[in-house]
């Protein structure tokens, strides 16, 4: 009897345990993500894993890699991808198209494709997050500014927090500093001019990662940078206010792309899909994160220089296929110029 | 051949391990160097040639070298005198400051660092302070500059100069110190002809791992020091995940290593000259 309880016992544990063993065979698979490592990847997790498990019963499987190394990962993999799709900004969008690394996009294949605004998604990859840029102040310590040109006069000369072309916000905010005294896209040499004018005064020159402790800190006062730090840092209880020059802020946004020769495009969608749908992206626009969300489904934090997302086309963008192959020299140039 | 085998055997895996993913990902970087083109695919010394016929990279370099050796100054002027207080305290007092010595490696290094941001910031603690004693009447600039730099890194490595120094300060016998005074020579004839060639070797392991540690800061250089201070490993750093320009990235490392490799090489040398000298005569 006891014999016969313990078989039955092993038979109903097998038969419970095959159950378990033959569930992933009836479940979609997984997908695997590049992402960016820290806030991204810790974001994703939180709130794109849950739901992608969820809905379609996929697995999300996660690189954390920098976007230079997604596109030199690829590259190194020769036919087989290391990973399913891409999370990239602007720039290394640009090479990665130019080296035939994503698929084409079919925009009918996403549910939320009617929530994602015009300029958003095209044939290579659909946005995830957006970033509004421009000048970030201390409004107990300055006076608000109003342009770029304000960022080199007294008094936010002497409190201002500069960073180079070593980010994409960076980047397009010295665009945006040049262009007010005579430069373009493709020519920031005004901006060398004029720094090098008021270089003395200047209260920092930090690297992209040290500047919102720098602010915090009370080193620089002003310095220029995405509605996200903004938001965070007020999140703090930090003094900080968000400006629009009156050129315009900037935007730009980070898409997701699905590798070339993936073996896994059905759930690549679903994983887009996922990260644009209207629960994820209002969770990843809440704290601790900020994202600025790209799904007209919701609502927009106070803290955004625009009510609907539809207003960022009339925000100041940039071509990045004209500025990749000029970027290396600028940050060169930058190195030499504010050297001590 | 078996003997040797059977004697090496034990250190069999890791030196496998070593080979794998040491000397063959260094053998890979030298390599990369080799291309002219971020690709990888024409082989050139372009890169070489941009790299050393350039001022401003060897201006980086001794920036590099020499932001090392102030940090190495500024951990030996004040760790061998906690040294030697550590020597004449009691076992008590011996294991409180080997504690406090070995407390800042339980932090995370960008920990330690950014709390620097809060100490030498304009309105950071020594302004605070300084300020609030009427020492000067506008704040102090101590972040982003290599003042600042040095002071964070020498509180940062402090602990790699004292381990190595304490062991062998452990070591040495006391009465030595005895006969040299009961020989007449002062306290300060003392401590440079007995106790600093008899703690040469551990100061000079002390120094080079001070030296390997600052120089290749990436986080404290970039954070404490800035954008208008430029050292090899934010170079590296530019190229290789910026510019994706892995041979240039690749030079520059290959440059950081042998640099900072040589400077090592002349503390070992100069540590082992001054041990061989006490032992030499000791024997």
């Amino acid at each position: 009897m006891t014999l016969m309880s313990r078989r039955a016992a092993l038979l109903g544990a097998a038969a419970l345990g095959s159950a378990g063993l033959t569930r992933p065979a009836f479940a979609a698979g997984s997908v695997t993500a590049a992402i960016y490592p820290g806030a991204w990847e810790e974001a994703f997790r939180e709130h794109v894993a849950p739901v992608l498990k969820r809905q379609f019963q996929i697995d999300l499987e996660m690189q954390g890699l920098f976007a230079v190394d997604q596109v030199a990962k690829f590259a190194a993999s020769r036919g087989a991808p290391p990973f399913d799709c891409f999370v990239l900004d602007p720039g290394p969008r640009i090479t990665a198209i130019d080296r035939g690394q994503f698929e084409r996009i079919d925009i009918n294949k996403l549910a939320n494709k009617a929530q994602i605004p015009a300029g958003m998604a095209d044939e290579w990859g659909v946005a995830t997050g957006a970033q509004v840029v421009g000048i970030a102040y201390n409004p107990k310590k300055l006076p608000r500014p109003t342009g770029w040109d304000d960022l080199l006069k007294d008094p936010w000369v002497s409190k201002l927090g500069l960073t180079g072309f070593g980010t994409t916000f960076g980047t397009v905010s010295l665009i945006e500093l040049a262009k007010v005294f005579g430069g373009s896209e493709t020519n920031v040499e005004p901006v060398f001019t004029e720094l090098k004018k008021v270089l003395g005064k200047v209260a920092a020159v930090g690297t992209p990662a040290a500047m919102p402790g720098l602010f915090q800190q009370g080193q620089c006062d002003i310095m220029y940078t995405n509605t996200q730090t903004v938001t965070t840092l007020k999140d703090r209880g930090v003094d900080i206010e968000f400006v629009a020059p009156k050129t315009g802020a900037v935007s730009f946004i980070t898409t997701l792309h699905i590798a070339k020769g993936s073996t896994n495009i059905d759930n690549a969608y679903k994983y887009i899909d996922a990260a644009i749908s209207a629960p994820v992206q209002k969770a990843l626009s809440e704290a601790p994160y900020f994202f600025v969300p790209v799904n007209r489904g919701v609502a927009l934090g106070a803290g955004l220089p625009m009510r609907s997302l539809d207003e960022m086309s009339r925000f100041v963008t940039h071509d990045w296929a004209k500025i990749n192959p000029l970027r290396a020299g600028w940050i060169d140039r930058f190195n030499r110029e504010m050297a001590k | 051949m078996k003997q040797a085998f059977i004697r090496m055997g034990p250190a069999l895996p890791l030196g496998l391990a070593y080979l794998a993913f040491f000397v063959a990902p260094l053998l890979m970087l030298v390599a990369v160097s080799f291309f002219a083109d971020d690709k990888l695919t024409v082989l050139g010394l372009d890169n070489w040639r941009k790299f050393l016929f350039d001022s401003f990279h060897w201006k980086v370099v001794a920036d590099t070298l020499l932001l090392g050796l102030k940090a190495v100054c500024a951990t030996v002027l004040l760790g061998l005198p906690l040294a030697l207080v550590w020597r004449g305290a009691s076992p008590f007092w011996q294991r409180v400051l080997l504690f406090v010595a070995v407390m800042p490696l339980l932090t995370s290094v960008v920990v330690r660092t950014f709390a620097w941001i809060v100490i030498l910031g304009r309105e950071g603690v020594v302004n605070q302070l300084v300020l609030g004693l009427g020492l000067a009447a506008e704040p102090l600039r101590l972040l982003q500059t290599e003042l600042g730099l040095v002071i964070s890194l020498t509180q940062i490595e402090m602990p790699l100069l004292l381990l190595p120094l304490l062991s062998v300060m452990a070591r040495f016998d006391p009465n030595l110190l005895d006969a040299s005074a009961s020989l007449g020579a002062s306290p300060w004839r003392t401590l440079f002809k007995v106790v600093l060639p008899l703690v040469a070797p551990g100061l000079a392991a002390g120094a080079l791992l001070v030296f390997a540690s600052a120089t290749t800061a990436f986080i404290s250089q970039s954070v404490i020091g800035g954008g208008r201070l430029v050292y090899l490993p934010s170079l590296v750093w530019q190229q290789a995940m910026i510019n994706a320009n892995w041979p240039f990235a690749a030079v520059v490392a290959i440059v950081l290593l042998v640099s900072v490799s040589a400077v090592i090489a002349v503390i070992a040398l100069a540590g082992r000259i001054a041990g061989g000298r006490v032992h030499g005569a000791a024997a």
